[in-house]
């Protein structure tokens, strides 16, 4: 579905200007993926600047026993956890590690898929099957359960996260870069390059990826979203980032006891967890519509 | 036909083998090895290389795989360090839960998606559409196990109508169900939209009205019958899903499946356990998928004489 | 001529787009008596497949719609039918052949059901007997009967399209609208098709409305011919009035377009310029833009019809000077 959309983007670069002017234009349009938009920075600038405010040490994960579990009030909107830390304030600080883990194994997913699935679809032949019959092997574990395997081999952190996630993830890429790339290559203007006889680096990096972006871009979009999920759920499951960090996912496992009595503490990171996740969505689907009229319903 | 189907399920091999050589590698990566599981911190060097010696940890790896490849083959997939107890036989003694949880919420999906989708293609850009887009969109950016907790605070904690965990009879299955479900459904019902879209715009539905077919039966007759060719495929693919996501559910729903077994072993660092039941639950969701393509292959007649014509031919 | 199958009177029909509204037919008059073929004559985009569809009741609503005018089918007016009537006249009294076979027949159906659901839907027959009937269809265009079991891939575009046609003349319909039913297909292919419908024409003594752009299609199977242009009936006659005594400009110009196989050393004379957009027409005549003969007039008010001789009615304002005479380049008659 996504694989046919190169052929509509013109290849000079000076066309391509325009093109991303008209996307911009047919996007603004979109109220939906333009609130995902708003969401979406608005999230990545807390991330980046909640450190000012509040200190982690003092703020983030200090215990003050007498004022847990206090219900959402004046001073605390969100209410307190079982440690008697601010909720809210957890909640915001935890969108560093929501957002630093969709992002990051995106980023690690892209880098590795987008470069295979450009060789496979570029070169073909044994190249292409070699590679494609890895990413089959590699697709065939549930994603969830191979993050689960790699951090249960390398220990629960940050980092081993993004490393899990961002390798479950490397099959969608490599699968729809290939995909496009198919499309574009046997296009005259790829075959007028080889003609003039540049390289085969060259060719795919200047000509072909170029012209490829769009759905990488949705598919990438999507997938932060995704991972956003994942990760809450490896932190839930206690594969994640481990206490005292206030990921989303370890916010719902520490609520948890306290869901019959103290349902806010399942409530609210949750609906943080939703709301991001539901902005990248609309983004993705925004950038769909407006990345490939030819799809748009 | 059968040429493509015993193509099909060779293929199968190579990625069984390719999946579980990944999986038992990065197993292997882990800093303590199973010794520790056993209680390894309290022996002696001498104690630990012998326990070694007898568990065949001290094998070099290409050693190790290929004996694993072969119990696989042939039905051992060792004990637990635990329990002591068969992987293989504990994994399909918990097998059944998991498959009826995964059957139920793939079965809440499709009841609920085929009909809302069509509808909402049929109906595209009214009320109800739309509507039905933002809930499928809420659905699809909800996590599914923190729905579950929600639906435990809510109908099990305050209203009490269901069970909250564990398993007591088929009524502990709803919750799961509706919590795996109404992910899959959200999903399912955008597929089925845009599927019935693409059809609804096809022009061989402007030859059947021309017949003087009624829209009723145009949109239920042969525009389903095109629109279910892909979503047959998405169905299959929802069902290796809730499989997959086992691991998740059950843990929310204490639900004694694979996916509990899975996390048990994790938590206990039951190695063998748990390398048996991510390879084992790849293979089933692998043959869950080659059985969707087959039927695939079978209701397209396009792709079905293709095939037929193949067979004869090569 | 006495007892008219089809007569349309001033139908005008719009797509209303969120931006702006497209006058796709504006206000035309045609009819077609019993066993009459009717051609409707015209480039792309003159409104020719929407006047088809607007009989059939088969325009996209929305954006399109009936604005107003009358298609009276067998006495009846249908524009105004309940949806249920309609149906009941589709594919029974009115059937329609489309441009691209590869596209028109469903790819998940039998070629035999598909013919069968017509007839088992019309003529009330089970299924076991529709089925038969279809067969026999089937074999009528040409095709064994034993292909009824196939799928519509497993044809090629010229069987395909007979396949079309079995379905469209399934129930015997005393109008059969077929919209350029052989553009899409290859040449040799072409004579074989047109060669078919007319033998089932004569044998079903079916009316026809032949929509093409193609002369040599006219000249093979048309009895009569109207000329459309930008959603307007130009010209409209018989086969003889149209191709020997060409009253309007843009008819002249269709002529002119043609290659000449008597006088080879000529080269092609195209029409100039391009059709004016639908949504955005000119005050005066449609034409005036592209026509040698234009005025002054004629680019501010719009023609009416006028009958030259009995049934060959011309809509050019240049005939008002009654010397007024058009150049064929080449047969002017």
């Amino acid at each position: 579905m996504n694989g046919n959309t190169c052929n509509l983007q013109s290849p000079a670069s000076k066309k391509a200007q325009s093109h991303w002017a008209g996307v911009w234009r047919q996007f603004r349009k979109n109220k939906g993926a333009m609130a995902g938009l708003i969401v979406v920075l608005l999230a990545i600038l807390t991330a980046l600047t909640i450190g000012f405010f509040v200190d982690y040490d003092e703020h983030v994960i200090r215990q003050n026993i007498p004022m847990r579990l206090q219900p959402p009030s004046l001073e605390h909107p969100l209410g307190t956890d079982e440690l008697g830390r601010d909720l809210m304030v957890r909640i915001l600080y935890g969108s560093r590690y929501s957002l630093a883990v969709g992002f990051g194994s995106v980023g690690i997913a892209a880098l590795i898929g987008i470069a295979l699935g450009a060789f496979a679809g570029f070169y073909g032949g044994y190249k292409e099957d070699v590679v494609m019959r890895l990413t089959d092997i590699f697709a065939a574990i549930p994603g969830l359960l191979l993050g689960a395997v790699i951090v249960a081999s390398l220990g629960a952190s940050l980092t081993n996260l993004i490393l899990a996630l961002g390798l479950a993830s490397i099959p969608q890429f490599v699968r729809i870069t290939r995909a496009s790339v198919l499309t574009v290559r046997d296009q005259e203007y790829v075959e007028a390059s080889w003609v003039i006889g540049l390289t085969g680096r060259k060719i795919i990096f200047s000509h072909i990826l170029p012209n490829c972006l769009s759905p990488i871009i949705v598919t990438a979009t999507l997938q932060v979203a995704q991972n956003i999920i994942s990760a809450s759920a490896m932190s839930f499951l206690g594969l994640g980032v481990p206490a005292p960090d206030p990921e989303w996912g370890a916010l719902l496992s520490a609520g948890r006891s306290y869901m019959r009595t103290h349902g806010y503490l399942t409530l609210f990171p949750g609906l943080s967890i939703m709301l991001i996740v539901l902005a990248l969505n609309l983004l993705g689907d925004g950038l769909r519509d407006a990345l490939d009229p030819k799809l748009k319903r | 036909m059968i040429r493509f189907v015993i193509r099909r399920i060779l293929f199968l091999f190579p990625v069984i083998i390719g999946a579980t050589l990944l999986v038992y590698f990065i197993l292997d990566l882990a800093p303590g090895d199973a010794v520790f599981a056993l209680g390894g911190d309290q022996m002696s060097e001498e104690e630990l290389i012998a326990l070694r010696h007898e568990l065949g940890l001290d094998r070099p790896f290409i050693i190790r795989y290929l004996s694993y490849m072969q119990g696989l083959f042939t039905g051992d997939l060792g004990v637990s360090l635990i329990s002591g107890r068969s992987v293989l036989e504990t994994y399909f003694q918990r097998l059944p839960m998991t498959l009826r949880l995964a059957f139920s919420a793939t079965m809440v999906s499709v009841l609920l998606s085929l009909p809302l989708g069509i509808y909402s293609a049929v109906r595209k850009g009214s009320i109800q559409d739309n509507i039905a887009m933002l809930f499928s969109m809420l659905g699809l950016s909800m996590p599914n196990f923190w729905f579950g907790l929600i639906l435990i605070i809510v109908f099990s904690l305050h209203l009490g109508w269901f069970p909250s965990s564990g398993y007591t009879g088929p009524i502990s299955l709803v919750l799961p169900a509706f919590a795996v479900g109404t992910g899959l459904t959200a999903n399912l019902t955008r597929m089925t939209r845009s599927s019935m879209l693409d059809v609804l715009g096809q022009d061989y539905l402007r030859t059947v009205r021309a017949k003087g077919v009624s829209e009723r039966a145009v949109v239920n007759r042969h525009a389903l019958k095109n629109a279910l060719i892909p979503i047959i495929t998405i169905i299959g693919t929802q069902l290796s899903i809730a499989l997959g996501g086992s691991i998740l559910t059950e843990s929310v729903f204490a639900i004694p499946g694979v996916g509990r077994l899975m996390m048990d072993s994790i938590n206990q660092r039951d190695a063998p356990m748990i390398l048996g039941c991510v390879v084992l639950t790849t293979i089933l969701t692998s043959i869950i998928l080659l059985v969707v393509d087959l039927l695939y292959a079978m209701v397209d007649p396009r792709i079905k004489s293709q095939y037929v014509r193949r067979g004869k031919t090569s | 001529m006495s007892e008219k199958v089809l007569s349309i009177e001033n139908l005008v029909v719009h797509y209303e787009l969120e931006a702006e509204t497209v006058h796709a037919v504006n206000g035309i008059s045609l009819s077609i008596g019993k066993e009459e073929t009717l051609g409707l004559v015209g480039e792309t985009g003159a409104g020719k497949t929407t006047a088809a569809l607007s009989i059939m009741r088969l325009i996209q609503s929305p954006p399109g719609a009936i604005k107003s005018g009358a298609v009276v089918l067998n006495g009846r007016d249908v524009t105004g039918l309940p949806i249920r009537r309609m149906e009941a006249i589709r594919g029974k009294e009115v059937a329609m052949i489309f441009q691209d076979p590869m596209t028109s027949l469903d790819p998940v159906f039998t070629v035999g059901d598909q013919i069968a659901e017509s007839i088992a839907l019309h003529e009330k027959l089970s299924k076991a007997d529709a089925m038969k009937r279809a067969e026999e269809i089937l074999e009528l265009v040409g095709i064994p009967r034993s292909r009824a079991l196939e799928y519509p891939h497993q044809f090629s575009g010229g069987m395909k399209q007979r396949v079309v046609i079995a379905i469209a003349l399934s129930c015997n319909p005393s109008l059969l609208i077929a919209d350029e039913p052989t553009t899409a297909l290859d040449v040799t292919i072409q004579a074989q098709v047109l060669e078919l419908m007319k033998e089932l024409k004569n044998k079903y003594q079916t009316a026809m409305l032949m929509i093409t752009h193609d002369l040599g299609v006219v000249s093979e199977i048309c009895d009569n011919v109207a000329v459309m242009y930008a959603g307007r009936i130009v010209e409209v006659g018989s086969a003889k009035d149209i191709f020997l005594h060409t009253a309007h400009p843009y008819t002249e110009g269709l002529f002119n377009s043609l290659p000449n196989i008597n006088a080879r050393v000529e080269s092609l004379k195209p029409i100039p310029g391009l059709m004016p957009n639908p949504a955005e027409l000119p005050p005066g005549c449609a034409f005036a833009p592209r026509c040698s003969y234009a005025g002054e007039r004629c680019h501010t008010s719009k023609p009416v019809p006028r009958e030259l001789e009995s049934g060959h009615i011309v809509e050019c304002l240049a005939y008002d000077d009654p010397s007024f005479q058009i150049v064929r380049r080449w047969g002017n008659g």
